[in-house]
């Protein structure tokens, strides 16, 4: 997550990849040296561990799929002029929304609609993950000088235009850090998809403790948090280097 | 049944699990405010270890926390060994962040002043930099609760207290006539709590700020 420290942004950029990889390999390579009964070979084996990591960051991209086609077209229209009194609304229900737990969603999702699978996971998730997108994408567009949308106009652009080449681009920045919370949100409760049989990382922690293999409750826990924490490196990679060049 | 028949056949036993889910929460919030003031205030004067305190906690936010929960259970088993484990370095990040953004804006003059007046470096610690740094440590503790609220709920899979054992038990009775109503009431109860949690934020921080900081 985002943390305002330059300095400690430069260290996680550096070490976590390294940190991560170097443990993720450490923690598989002893599981997979040990004496492996039946139980634990049926799941820990590469393609269903590959498999079911596949799941996982298929889920996570099509949260943040949603939640980027839905979040940054709704924050645009609620800094339109003839939308600004709605936001503070929709900003105090998307927070209350924010305190809702994602287990519960997830469950509730599932109960109402009694269906199961990939995206009776997803869409709950990207509900929950909405929120800092949309708000960063609101603050983000607020805080441009509104010297430079009135200078944008003087020079004959269209609102539009002073949308798409002003207020847009200078919003990037905070976009991008919303996003990155909303990913690590998203890769995270991804883990809990296989209640409602959404699969992804989180059935090999459940397979491990429910038969009692504790290794490949490890396993799927180790790979789960490796996950998240890579894809916040993509995040924060993301956040330094598609800004535009302008803001860097 | 209705949702509304639903709670009001079964109000008391809503109003245990939330009480508990908040007791949890609270608890879990006051000893990582504790060790993380502790940590800032160790490294709030390096910026080397300022900016390791915070990149280790921030790192740790990222961590899955269905992921972290699942790990503990090897190490320390069900119940609230777990939970605490788990819902303590949670609640770590916002506190160390904000005890070390706060004490570092703390006006150097009124350090000096404070010496000058011939305090001690623990009597400046106490009653000068930690005073001045205590709107930045409550708003740090203010986010860890929320943050931990969700995260709690979803620590009844490890057999933790709290609001997530009725999500729970509404998803091992799907189908029945009262899953739906037993998830609601997890959810809604949840939402509840945080929002009165967030209120007495707001209440101790008019009582415990001082007047000359607000």
């Amino acid at each position: 997550m985002t943390t305002t420290n330059p300095r400690a942004e430069r260290i996680r950029l550096f070490a976590q990849p390294v940190v991560v990889l170097v443990g993720l390999a450490a923690v598989l390579g002893v599981i997979a040296s040990g004496p492996l009964d039946d139980i634990e070979q049926r799941n820990i084996n590469v393609s269903t561990i590959l498999g079911l990591t596949w799941q996982h960051l298929l889920l996570s991209v099509a949260v943040t799929a949603i939640v980027v086609l839905v979040g940054v077209p709704l924050g645009v229209v609620l800094t339109r002029r003839w939308a600004r009194p709605a936001a503070p609304f929709v900003l105090v229900l998307a927070n209350i929304g924010q305190a809702a737990p994602a287990i519960g969603l997830l469950v509730l999702f599932f109960l109402v609609t009694g269906a199961t699978g990939f995206w009776i996971a997803a869409l709950p998730i990207a509900l929950y993950a909405l929120l800092p997108v949309l708000r960063n994408t609101i603050v983000g567009i607020q805080q441009v000088d509104p010297s430079l949308v009135e200078a944008g106009r003087g020079i004959g652009m269209s609102a539009s235009a002073v949308l798409r080449r002003i207020e847009l681009p200078l919003a990037v920045p905070l976009i991008l850090a919303g996003l990155r919370t909303s990913l690590v949100l998203a890769v995270g409760t991804a883990t809990l998809a296989f209640f409602v049989a959404g699969g992804g990382l989180g059935v090999l922690i459940d397979t491990g403790d429910k038969l009692g293999r504790y290794s490949v409750l490890v396993t799927g826990a180790v790979l789960a948090m490796a996950l998240a924490l890579l894809v916040d490196w993509l995040g924060a990679l993301a956040e330094r280097y598609l800004a535009p060049r302008g803001l860097r | 049944m209705s949702f509304a028949d639903y709670v009001a056949s079964r109000w008391q036993e809503l109003l245990v699990d939330a009480a508990q889910h908040a007791s949890a929460v609270i608890q879990c919030t006051l000893i990582a405010a504790v060790l993380g003031v502790a940590l800032g205030v160790a490294v709030h004067r390096s910026p080397a270890g300022s900016a390791v305190a915070t990149a280790l906690t921030s790192a740790v936010l990222t961590i899955p926390s269905f992921a972290l929960l699942g790990l503990l259970i090897p190490v320390l088993g069900l119940g609230v060994a777990p939970t605490v484990t788990a819902l303590v370095l949670y609640a770590l990040l916002p506190i160390v962040r904000n005890t070390i953004v706060g004490l570092a804006g703390v006006d150097p003059a009124v350090l000096d002043a404070a010496r000058g007046i011939g305090m001690s470096r623990a009597g400046v610690l106490t009653r000068v930099q930690l005073r001045l740094a205590w709107p930045a440590v409550l708003t740090g503790m203010r986010v860890s609760t929320q943050l931990l609220m969700g995260i709690a709920a979803i620590a009844a899979y490890v057999k933790g207290p709290g609001l997530g054992n009725v999500i729970f038990s509404g998803l091992s009775r799907v189908g029945s006539a009262n899953a739906i109503n037993l998830a609601l009431a997890g959810t809604i109860g949840v939402v509840i709590v945080a929002l009165v949690l967030d209120g007495a934020y707001v209440l101790l921080g008019r009582l415990t700020i001082s007047r000359g900081v607000a």
